[in-house]
C-alpha cells in the first residue's frame, strides 16, 4: 500500500512543487502584511478607519484577520487534488496494473485516501508553523484562531476530496473535471442549505439597513465559526471521509477497475 | 507417477458484457508449460485474462489459480502472477528508479537488484522516463517487473504486438529462460500464431468468447493438416473430418482434424501438416 501511496505521491509531484511556490510566497507575503499591520500602512489605514468611525476596532481586526485567514488557506488548497491522480491513472492505464497487484481493492482505496491526509497533514504542519511565526509578531490574531482556521481548511478540503474520490469512482475514468464539479456544487448546497438562517439574515440586515452600515456582527459570524469551532468541521469531515470510503469501496468492488 | 498440476484452472466461466459475451470457458493450464491463449482482436483474450486475475468479476463459473478460488484470495495470489500487458500502463514520467520505489513497498518478494539486473539485461535506462521508451523498451520493462518479484506464473496479453521480429525473438527468448525452472508456467496470449509455434506447449484458441479447441500444440499440430483435392472432390469428404475448406480457382484446400485418417482415406490427395495460424484461420471461418 505504502508503494501506492509514493505513487500517488509521484503523480503530484508537479503540484507540490506549486505548493512549496505558494508556501514561499504565503511565508513573505503574510510576514510582510503582520508587520505593516503593525508598524507600516496597514496599521495607518486601520486608525484611519477609526478615527473616520467607517468601522469599530473589532471590524478593522477583523478584516486584517480575514486577510490573514486567505493566507492560511491557501497553502492547504493547493497541496493536491485526488482528481489529477485520477486523472494520471487514466491516463497511463495504470488501473490494470494496479488490478493486478497483490492488494485487494480494499487497501488500494485505502491508499488514495492516505495519501490526502498525507499531504493534508504535511499542508497543516507548515501552516501550523507559520502561524507560530505570525502569532509572535502580531496581535490581531491569537495562535489559537490561527489553529482553528488552519484546521477548518484542512477539514473543508478533506471533505472535498472524500467527495472527489468518491465521483470519481463511481463515474469512472476520464470523468475528473465532472467529480470536481459534483464535489463544490454539493458542498456549495449542504453549506447554503444548512444556514439558510444565517444567510436570510445577512440578506435581512442588508436590505432593511438605509444608512449602508448593517450589522457587521452577522458578517462576521463565519469567521468567528471557523476560529472557534473548527473541531465541528474536523468531525464532518472525519465522519464523510468514513462515509465515502465505505460508499466508493462497495462502487469500486461493484465496477472493478476503477481502482 | 506424479499427477499434473494445473497451475490455472478455468470452469464455465460466464461474463456477459451485454455486447460481448465469454460463454462457458473452460480450459487448464499445467505447471511448467507455456500456454498459447490464441484468438483474434476481440474473440476474449483480455477478458479472459482479467477475469484469471480478478479484475473483473465473472457471472458465473469457476476461476482456480496455483489450486486455490480466486475470490477467496486474489490479492495474496498476485503475489506469484507476474502480468504483462499490451500496454505500459505506468505513467510516462515514471523511471526505472520511479517504478523500483513503487513496487518494492508493494511486494513482498521485490527482488531489486534482479529488477536492476533484468533492466540492464534488456538495456533500458533506468534513469529515463518510461515515457520515452520505445513500444518495445516498454513491453521489456513490464517484463523486467514481473520477473522481478519471483513470480511462479506470467500472464501476458498481447506482449509482442506492434514488435519487430527481432525484439519480439529476444522476448521468447526471455520467456524460454522464464520455464526453465520448472515450477515456472507462462500463459501468453497473442494472435501472433508463430511466436506461439515457437515457445508454446499448450494452445487455447478462443473465438467469439468460446473456446473452440485446446490441448498440446504438438499433439494439435500432429493432427490437423491441410488436404488439397480439386472442387468437385470436396464432397466426397468425409464431413466428420472437415473443420472448414476454402475454395479457389486453383481448387479446395480443407482443414482436415485427423490428417492420418484423411491420408488413409484420400490416398490420392495431398495431406500436409497445417500450422497454428491456419488452425485458428479455419476454426474461426467455420463458426
Amino acid at each position: 500500500m505504502k508503494g501506492l501511496i509514493l505513487k500517488d505521491i509521484m503523480c503530484l509531484k508537479h503540484q507540490l512543487q506549486v505548493f512549496v511556490f505558494v508556501m514561499i510566497g504565503v511565508v513573505f507575503t503574510s510576514i510582510l502584511f503582520v508587520l505593516s499591520a503593525r508598524y507600516g500602512n496597514l496599521a495607518m489605514a486601520g486608525q484611519e478607519m477609526l478615527r473616520a468611525e467607517q468601522a469599530s476596532d473589532i471590524d478593522v481586526n477583523n478584516l486584517a484577520s480575514v486577510a490573514l485567514v486567505l493566507f492560511m488557506l491557501l497553502p492547504i488548497a493547493t497541496v493536491g487534488d485526488m482528481a489529477n491522480v485520477f486523472q494520471a491513472d487514466g491516463k497511463a492505464g495504470f488501473y490494470r496494473i494496479a488490478g493486478a497487484l497483490p492488494l485487494p481493492i480494499s487497501k488500494r482505496l485505502l491508499a488514495k485516501f492516505l495519501t490526502i491526509y498525507a499531504l493534508f497533514g504535511i499542508g497543516t504542519l507548515l501552516d501550523v508553523t507559520l502561524a507560530g511565526i505570525l502569532s509572535l509578531l502580531t496581535d490581531l490574531i491569537r495562535f489559537r484562531d490561527f489553529l482553528g482556521i488552519i484546521l477548518s481548511a484542512a477539514s473543508v478540503m478533506s471533505i472535498y476530496s472524500a467527495l472527489v474520490i468518491f465521483f470519481c469512482i463511481l463515474l469512472g475514468y476520464g470523468s475528473q473535471a465532472y467529480a470536481q464539479i459534483f464535489s463544490l456544487l454539493l458542498m456549495a448546497i449542504t453549506l447554503i442549505l444548512c444556514n439558510l438562517g444565517y444567510f436570510r439574515s445577512l440578506i435581512q440586515s442588508i436590505m432593511t439597513d438605509q444608512t449602508g452600515a448593517f450589522d457587521m456582527a452577522v458578517f462576521w459570524r463565519p469567521l468567528d465559526f471557523i476560529k472557534e469551532k473548527s473541531w465541528i468541521l474536523v468531525l464532518i469531515a472525519a465522519a464523510l471521509s468514513i462515509v465515502s470510503y465505505s460508499i466508493s469501496l462497495k462502487a469500486a468492488v461493484r465496477k472493478r477497475g476503477v481502482i | 507417477m506424479d499427477e499434473i498440476k494445473n497451475v490455472i484452472e478455468l470452469e464455465n466461466v460466464v461474463k456477459d458484457f451485454g455486447d460481448f459475451k465469454l460463454d462457458r470457458v473452460s480450459f487448464s493450464v499445467p505447471e511448467g508449460s507455456v500456454c498459447g491463449f490464441i484468438g483474434q482482436n476481440g474473440a476474449g483474450k483480455t477478458t479472459t485474462i482479467n477475469l484469471i486475475l480478478d479484475i473483473v468479476g465473472r457471472d458465473s463459473g469457476e476461476v482456480r489459480v496455483f489450486g486455490q478460488n480466486v475470490d477467496q484470495n486474489s490479492a495474496a495470489l498476485r503475489e506469484d502472477i507476474g502480468v504483462v500487458f499490451d500496454e505500459m500502463g505506468f505513467h510516462e514520467f515514471m523511471t526505472g528508479h520511479d517504478i523500483n520505489i513503487m513496487m518494492k513497498n508493494i511486494y513482498k518478494n521485490w527482488d531489486e537488484a534482479a529488477f536492476f539486473d533484468h533492466m540492464k539485461r534488456f538495456s533500458l535506462p533506468s534513469k529515463k522516463k518510461c515515457g520515452d521508451f520505445s513500444r518495445g523498451m516498454r513491453m521489456k520493462l513490464q517484463i523486467a517487473v514481473a520477473l522481478s518479484h519471483h513470480a511462479k506464473l506470467l500472464v501476458m496479453d498481447e506482449p509482442t504486438s506492434g514488435l519487430d521480429p527481432i525484439v519480439r525473438n529476444e522476448m521468447t527468448d526471455i520467456f524460454r529462460e522464464f520455464v526453465l525452472q520448472e515450477d515456472h508456467t507462462i500463459l501468453l496470449s497473442s494472435h501472433i500464431t508463430s511466436d506461439l509455434e515457437k515457445i508454446a506447449d499448450e494452445v487455447v484458441f478462443i473465438d467469439g468468447g468460446r473456446i473452440v479447441l485446446a490441448g498440446n500444440k504438438d499433439e494439435i499440430l500432429e493432427k490437423h493438416g491441410i488436404l488439397r483435392c480439386k472442387k468437385e472432390a470436396l464432397s466426397g469428404i468425409s464431413t466428420s473430418l472437415i473443420v472448414g475448406s476454402e475454395t479457389s480457382s486453383f481448387g479446395c484446400e480443407v482443414l482436415v482434424n485427423d490428417r492420418f485418417s484423411a491420408a488413409k482415406l484420400y490416398p490420392d490427395m495431398v495431406c500436409e501438416r497445417a500450422s497454428l495460424e491456419q488452425i485458428m484461420l479455419y476454426y474461426v471461418r467455420k463458426k
